[in-house]
């Protein structure tokens, strides 16, 4: 059976795919790329709302008085060092997705292994329906802390929006093309280099955006298995109880995604092919 | 607030001069203009008609020329800016719009019949917002289905798309009449269906109308198939101005002025052919066998009267096949492929209808039934031509006489 | 292991139960909140593109986070746990609901109109029971989202099997470690699949066999 865990590629209709924007494309550059307006809402608006946000953060954090524990998680020195560590995470962890993910779906649509992509689709749906924490917890308790555990376990969920989409975006590929491609004497290799996988980009895109976005919010757990991260803000202050490091813990971790879910953005539109 | 029975309205009140029942009644706009904000022109400018009592109005026209939005004034659909329209003499406006509606058939483009209810709900739909009682309405789903030319055992429990095209425009016919209503306005309702398909609706359409005798307004595209049901036509030209109002033998003898004369085409001696109705011709005699009968015994007969093939008919006198002598010679029993696809005239089809009819069919001939599909008897080009060569005598006669 | 079920069964069969009970309520919930802003939305189409950046916003934002800003208000328990995941869980059935009620032909909705249908009726007899089976997917993946997110919620005391994935960890080195973290790991994998399999009965039930997918 399949089960659906993964928010974002979950709805049918994606707004966001090139087939579905209406009608009103803004003038400009974006509009000669084929972006809809909402796309180029979701481009301008979340960045304005992180920057906005941040500099609330900042003037808060100048102005406030803090206790003696609350002025030491709250050193910037130490919240860049968390910063850097949830970027590291998800930048490893997406970078393994793509390595596996992308190779191994296009596998999955060449020659006799492509009976095998409903199957392998199905065993990572239903490994979706695990929860994220008690995934990583799993690994903790087998591996043992650290960086390198919480990266196996945000690469494994991330994993699956990229398989998915490289599948399926290949397979979506009009077959006249292909056969047409074949049909002027390009190789199988040609073929798929050419034209199945540039045709594919903007899907496999957004579930390369949708990984990261994945990656980027569990990583906030990592600090549960010694892995660090912005998550630790949060846990220490609710541990202690103290709303100011809760609220500046969630905040920074919320302020991450959305801009990382706003680069993922700026990928899919760099990598998306002219014409399409 | 008046709310009438549909059931109960004018049904056997009148009879129009053929003897004929009318159920339905008068439809009046006067003066209706129909405006939308931020144009300039408006889209219905000034429009007053009469639609009699059970009589089949055709709205024609250019597309753009407000005749979908003069027809959905009508029930209400759209609310006209100024002017009043009245049914059986009450001001609609005076009607709660819902209420209205309900005694309003409605019937558009594909039946558009909802797809997540059976054929019986969806025919249902009118009566149940009636609340009549679930006996009734099972009844009523029945004979409409029957009247439609549906088996109801066969469709009733079926979900539309396990239809045909014709057979969904049937179930969309049948769910507007469902209430009885003495009105029914429809909008292109057999745009949607393949023209030998749209030909047959057409045909069933009129039958229906012998016997019902609504008042009906309907908006087409299609000159020709104005000609064929309407008892009168409307033609539009853009903001819904009248450029003439009259029966299909009046318009095409007589245009009003060139818009008419253009829109209603040249070679109107050809378009004569779409008031002509096949049931005005001699119909040949032809040798006919019930399915089961002794098959040299038919062949016989056939070859007796000259005759290359025989018509098979059903157990209710339904002509099935028309298979010729030589594939009947080699059986004992008349025996004939289920679901043979015939294609048969209605004898309310025009000459038009009868001369596609003939291409498409490797007898050069049609089989014309009746009421209920019986069978009634044979035409063949033959005397389509000579219908036509007629005509044009009596017209140039005409023509003579009045010079 | 297995005697460590043995001597819980009862426990952990109460807090399959309660984890269960939180995320069907929730997706409740957020169902008919959902379906309520998108009947809106289809109404307002100007509402579109707002509840589009809703959805992609607010399921950006990690539900750890979202426990984070929710405490100062709502405290530790079952209220934040019950906020946050009704949160999640109407983002996909809002976004799922908009495509659905927007996806029904206009000509049905006209033609129910004509035949003197109220709006209401037309709402509740047409236009949801064509879109049901769009918003049904979005409900699933709801329930889905909702039964990790409860064991996260489990973190700041909300009920269910989280609660054992969190005793786990904070008795890492104890003997009874990696079973709570399994039980409470299987035990939301084989809830959520029952789950999921109640909905797709739920389908076979209300979507009406005109408009099902063969």
């Amino acid at each position: 059976m399949s089960v659906e865990t993964h928010p974002p590629t979950a709805a049918p209709p994606d707004p966001d795919t090139p087939e579905d924007r209406d009608g009103t494309a803004p003038r400009g550059w974006l509009a000669r790329k084929g972006v809809g307006r909402e796309t180029v809402t979701m481009l301008v608006v979340p960045p304005l709302l992180v920057a906005l946000t941040f500099i609330g953060f900042v003037v808060w954090r100048q102005t406030a008085e803090l206790d003696s524990v609350e002025a030491n998680q709250l050193q910037w020195g130490t919240l860049r060092r968390l910063l850097l560590e949830h970027l590291q995470l998800t930048a490893v962890a997406a970078v393994i997705v793509v390595v596996i993910s992308i190779p191994l779906g296009i596998a999955l649509t060449r020659g006799g292994i492509k009976r095998a992509a409903p199957l392998v689709i199905g065993i990572a749906n239903a490994g979706q329906a695990a929860p994220s924490v008690g995934l990583i917890v799993l690994l903790f308790l087998w591996l043992g802390g650290g960086f390198w555990t919480a990266i196996i376990g945000l690469s494994l969920y991330g994993i699956l929006p990229v398989l998915r989409n490289t599948i399926t975006g290949i397979q979506a590929v009009d077959p006249t093309l292909v056969e047409a491609a074949r049909g002027v004497g390009m190789t199988s290799t040609e073929t798929l280099r050419k034209i199945e996988l540039p045709l594919a980009v903007p899907v496999i895109m957004a579930g390369v955006r949708t990984s990261l976005v994945l990656i980027a919010g569990t990583a906030s757990l990592a600090c549960f298995i010694d892995a660090g991260g912005l998550g630790e803000v949060l846990q220490t202050g609710i541990t202690l109880f103290r709303f100011s490091l809760m609220v500046t813990g969630a905040l920074l971790i919320a302020l991450l995604a959305l801009l990382i879910e706003w680069i993922g953005r700026l990928l899919e539109l760099a990598y998306r092919p002219k014409g399409v | 607030m008046t709310t009438q029975d549909p059931t109960s309205t004018p049904a056997d009140r009148s009879r129009d001069s053929d003897g004929r029942r009318i159920s339905g009644v008068e439809i009046e706009l006067t003066d209706v203009v129909k405006r939308y904000s931020g144009q300039k022109t408006p889209a219905v400018h000034s429009l007053s008609l009469t639609v009699p009592a059970g009589e089949v109005v055709m709205f024609i026209g250019p597309s753009g020329c407000g005749k979908t939005t003069s027809l959905k004034m009508i029930n209400r659909l759209i609310e006209p800016t100024s002017g009043t329209i009245t049914i059986d003499g009450q001001d609609i406006r005076g009607r709660d719009a819902d209420e209205l509606r309900r005694t309003i058939g409605y019937v558009i483009q594909g039946g558009s019949l909802f797809p997540h209810m059976t054929v019986a709900d969806n025919i249902a739909v009118v009566p149940k917002l009636l609340k009549w009682s679930k006996q009734k309405t099972a009844e009523r789903t029945e004979e409409l289905l029957d009247l439609v030319g549906l088996d109801a055992g066969k469709y009733r429990d079926r979900y539309p798309r396990e239809l045909s095209g014709g057979q969904q425009q049937r179930v969309g016919v049948a769910r507007g009449l469902a209430a009885d209503p003495p009105v029914v306005l429809m909008d292109e309702p057999f745009g949607a269906v393949d023209p030998i398909t749209r030909q047959r609706l057409q045909d069933e359409m009129l039958g229906i109308q012998r016997e019902l005798g609504k008042t009906i307004v309907c908006v087409t595209h299609d000159i020709d198939e104005a000609i064929k049901l309407g008892d009168r036509i409307l033609i539009f030209s853009e903001g819904a101005r009248i450029e003439q109002y009259d029966t299909p033998e009046n318009i095409l003898a007589a245009p009003a002025n060139d818009f008419v004369a253009d829109f209603v085409g040249a070679g109107s001696t050809l378009k004569q052919l779409s008031l002509a109705r096949v049931n005005e011709l001699q119909l040949g005699e032809w040798t006919t066998a019930q399915l089961g009968d002794d098959a040299a015994d038919a062949v016989r007969r056939a070859e007796a009267a000259g005759q290359d093939c025989v018509v098979v008919l059903d157990d209710r006198k339904r002509p099935i096949a028309w298979p010729w002598l030589r594939r009947l010679r080699s059986q004992t029993r008349i025996d004939v492929p289920r679901r043979e696809e015939l294609v048969t005239l209605d004898r309310r089809a025009t000459l038009n209808d009868a001369l596609d009819t003939m291409l498409s069919s490797s007898h050069a001939a049609a089989i014309v039934t009746g009421d209920r599909d019986e069978y009634l008897g044979v035409v063949d080009f033959e005397s389509v031509t000579q219908h036509i060569r007629a005509q044009e005598a009596s017209a140039v006669e005409a023509q003579e006489a009045r010079s | 292991m297995d005697d460590f079920i043995a001597e819980r069964w009862r426990q952990i069969a109460f807090d399959m139960l309660q984890h269960a009970n939180l995320v069907f309520q929730c997706v409740l919930v957020a169902t008919i909140v959902a379906i309520a802003l998108a009947v809106l939305v289809d109404r307002v189409r100007a509402l579109e593109p707002v509840a589009n950046a809703v959805s992609a916003v607010g399921l950006t934002l990690p539900s750890f986070a979202l426990i984070g800003l929710l405490l100062p208000i709502a405290g530790l328990g079952t209220t934040t746990a019950f906020l946050c995941v009704v949160f999640y869980a109407v983002l996909p059935v809002l976004r799922n609901a908009v495509v659905g009620l927007s996806g029904v032909d206009k000509t049905l909705l006209e033609s129910a109109r004509g035949m003197g249908m109220g709006p209401v009726g037309v709402l509740l007899k047409v236009q949801l029971p064509l879109a049901w089976p769009v918003i049904l997917a979005g409900v699933r993946t709801s329930m889905q989202m909702s039964m990790g997110i409860a064991a996260i919620a489990a973190y700041v005391l909300g009920p269910g099997l989280g609660s054992y994935i969190w005793r786990g960890l904070v008795q890492t080195g104890g003997a009874n470690a990696l079973n709570y973290a399994l039980v409470g790991t299987v035990g939301i994998v084989i809830v959520a699949l029952l789950a999921d399999l109640l909905l797709l009965a739920l389908g076979r039930l209300t979507i009406s066999k005109g408009v099902r997918v063969a």
